[in-house]
């Protein structure tokens, strides 16, 4: 392809821009392979040896092995119930067409409006008041709650673009609705499933300050955000050790965005297309 | 190009993914805990966990406990500095650990007050358990109303931290003693491109060493008033202090930019050599690499004239971890008992010392041979001059605004009046 000066300004910028994110991505990559000493004294010179040793040492000091399978299951099963619960509510609030569901719907945006801080104490309350505080089980059920207001709004707008004509072809050959969610809605809407999937993942692994009042320190039950904090201390942290912990966490991260980025960025052209 | 994901991998994977996490989940670990009300279960929430010092002791012996009592299940739960609020919303719902090994500091101040743990006063001769520790310990964990808070386990030394080799290559032959010496010894140091001391004046580092350089000008009673009110224009030794860290400051005694650093950035300048003396934590001091920790020796900060201390000073607490015992904890006190009187048995108290370099407030004849550092703090004794760790004075609710303080404090130019007033501020809505 021919290069365009006019393109010259874009071109410098864009680079500029990925410097910019490479730099920072270097240096948290190259701290982990560093002890104190040298991240401190040359935060930018590239380590002097590639062995995993602070890896290790994460690792077996804060757990992480457990800590990755409990955000594992507490993640996958929030995940699960978030789909189970976000998809046949955008179906009923897509194809309502009365007040009701105009209604419902602006209810569920209001769910945006509710802050983290805010509902702390009477979340940390219902858990005690269950018999569910230090349990999983509370977040498996606490996170898809916090997560249906996205999940639904960003559903039902992929929903609304499907033709009517689809559902129509669909119940004169004999479909029933959950036939018709299951067999057109469902599947024409994967792209948005993949959005709601990936941004809620996101906000579930990460999740840390209702994982640790809640879920709390039990390296049995205890999330990934919660142990790696562990490896900090007040008299002084080995940041070499923490870097490395940290990127240990975001593995599952990564992979999860390599699997669904193709249908996230699917769904946001669709969307400009649609427009 | 074909997606990477179609519907039915999709579906696949994800079912795949469920089962193999749901297996254990379900199984052996298990959804509830519950371990609190188990009777042969002992629940010890520590602060002691991760790549804290002392912390691979602290697993060790309490393996040693495990293999010594097969019968009993010992479960470790571990925070950094979030303990305070865990353990806190932990005993609101009566699921709370049976001990809890943590520092005497900013919320656990009102623990026992506020029935969060028990005191422990009587299980002290009940245990046995006065003989071993030292009674400087048990002064300081007791409250205003004769309560001993907890079992107090390691302590302190907050010594100066000299690198000789570093001053001696700028010229610097002695230890400062005074502070014109002091600022002599900080302006050959800059000549040569060494910072003199380095200090994190952005977090507690600071905070401790302005209190320390504060109270040259007051006695131990005068520094307790003063910690508890934050009366700093009212009392006449507060203002002299302030103005005489103003001095040092200005001097250029302290690393350029201290106000920005923090206890990272303070010990890995020192041991990397960039910076000549530091005021550390004897666990910070058990982290000094070799070569830097061969040349480097211990002692006191350097006293102005007119000071009320005879010898220069240091800090010492013996409030760094004790054993504080909860109300579920009482419910099973014998096995509580069996593991803290295992805790204080002498050869547990020797490990924690030799092997991981930390201050004991037990008596203890070992000595740090691992870390030189460690055991010359210990063994200053009457050489140095004591003052006041103003954590159990000061109201928890004024800690983190006097550690915003001290940054202002430690930022050149800011005059001593400013300080002053930036030091009341802390205490205002206390």
């Amino acid at each position: 392809m021919k290069f365009r000066k006019s393109w010259l300004p874009a071109h410098i910028l864009v680079w500029a821009y990925a410097v910019l994110l490479a730099v920072p991505l270097y240096y948290f990559l190259a701290s982990a392979f560093k002890s104190n000493e040298a991240i401190f004294a040359h935060p930018l010179a590239p380590p002097t040896s590639f062995g995993f040793g602070n890896f290790r040492t994460a690792f077996e000091s804060a757990d992480l092995g457990m800590a990755i399978l409990n955000s594992g299951i507490v993640t996958v099963f929030s995940l699960a119930l978030t789909l189970g619960l976000a998809i046949p509510a955008a179906f009923a609030l897509a194809r309502a067409r009365g007040r009701a569901g105009a209604a419902i719907e602006r209810i569920f945006s209001l769910g945006f409006l509710i802050p983290t801080f805010a509902a702390l104490f009477p979340t940390f309350l219902l858990s005690a008041a269950t018999g569910l505080f230090h349990t999983r089980l509370f977040m498996v059920l606490f996170l898809p709650a916090t997560a249906m207001p996205l999940s639904v709004v960003i559903l039902i707008q992929f929903m609304r673009t499907i033709p009517p004509e689809m559902e129509e072809a669909a119940r004169i050959d004999g479909a029933s609705t959950f036939g018709v969610l299951r067999h057109i809605y469902t599947p024409m809407c994967m792209p948005g499933i993949a959005t709601v999937l990936l941004l809620n993942f996101l906000t579930f692994w990460n999740e840390y300050l209702y994982s640790l009042i809640i879920i709390g320190p039990d390296p049995d039950l205890r999330t990934i955000q919660v142990a790696l904090p562990t490896l900090k201390s007040q008299i002084g942290t080995d940041y070499g050790i923490l870097t490395a912990g940290t990127i240990l966490t975001l593995v599952p991260v990564w992979i999860m965005y390599t699997l669904l980025q193709k249908r996230m960025q699917q769904a946001l052209v669709s969307g400009a297309v649609k427009m | 190009m074909r997606s990477m994901l179609n519907r039915r991998g999709f579906i696949s994977a994800g079912a795949a993914v469920a089962a193999g996490v749901a297996v254990p989940g379900l199984s052996g670990c298990g959804m509830l805990g519950g371990d609190e009300s188990d009777p042969d279960t002992l629940v010890v929430h520590s602060s002691l966990g991760g790549t804290a010092p002392g912390s691979a002791t602290f697993r060790a012996v309490l393996d040693m406990f495990r293999k010594e009592n097969p019968g009993l299940k010992v479960k470790t739960l571990i925070n950094g500095d979030e303990l305070g609020q865990v353990y806190e919303t932990s005993r609101l719902a009566h699921k709370e650990a049976d001990v809890v090994m943590v520092n005497l500091y900013d919320k656990t101040v009102s623990w026992t007050e506020l029935g969060a743990t028990v005191t422990v006063s009587g299980y002290l001769d009940d245990w046995d358990l006065r003989k071993r520790i030292l009674p400087a310990a048990l002064a300081e964990w007791t409250d205003e109303k004769g309560r001993l808070r907890a079992l107090p386990y390691i302590a302190s030394n907050w010594p100066v931290a000299f690198n000789r080799g570093l001053m001696r290559k700028a010229g610097v032959e002695d230890i400062p003693l005074t502070g014109d010496a002091l600022i002599a010894a900080a302006r050959k140091l800059r000549a040569k491109g060494t910072a003199p001391v380095t200090i994190g004046g952005n977090d507690w580092t600071g905070q401790k060493l302005l209190a320390q350089i504060i109270q040259s000008f007051l006695t131990a009673d005068q520094a307790k008033k003063l910690y508890a009110t934050g009366d700093f224009s009212g009392i006449k030794g507060a203002r002299e202090g302030i103005e005489y860290f103003v001095e040092l400051r200005d001097a250029g005694v302290f690393t350029d930019k201290a106000q920005g650093l923090t206890t990272d950035s303070m010990t890995t300048q020192f041991n990397t050599g960039a910076a000549a003396m530091q005021s550390a934590m004897s666990s910070a001091l058990a982290r000094v690499p070799d070569n830097v920790a061969s040349q480097t020796d211990v002692g006191g900060w350097p006293l102005p004239p007119g000071a009320v201390h005879d010898k220069p000073t240091i800090l010492r607490t013996f409030t760094v971890s004790g054993f504080w015992v909860s109300p579920n904890g009482t419910r099973k006190i014998e096995t509580v008992e069996k593991f803290v009187r295992f805790m204080y048995r002498p050869e547990v108290v020797s490990r924690f010392v030799s092997e991981g370099g930390r201050d004991m407030a037990v008596r203890t004849d070992t000595l740090s041979d691992t870390f030189p550092l460690v055991a010359k703090a210990q063994q200053l004794g009457s050489s140095v001059s004591q003052v006041v760790l103003p954590d159990l004075y000061v109201p928890p609710s004024a800690v983190q605004p006097m550690i915003q303080a001290t940054s202002t404090a430690f930022t050149p130019g800011v005059s001593s009046r400013r300080i002053l007033s930036a030091l009341q501020g802390a205490y205002r809505n206390a």
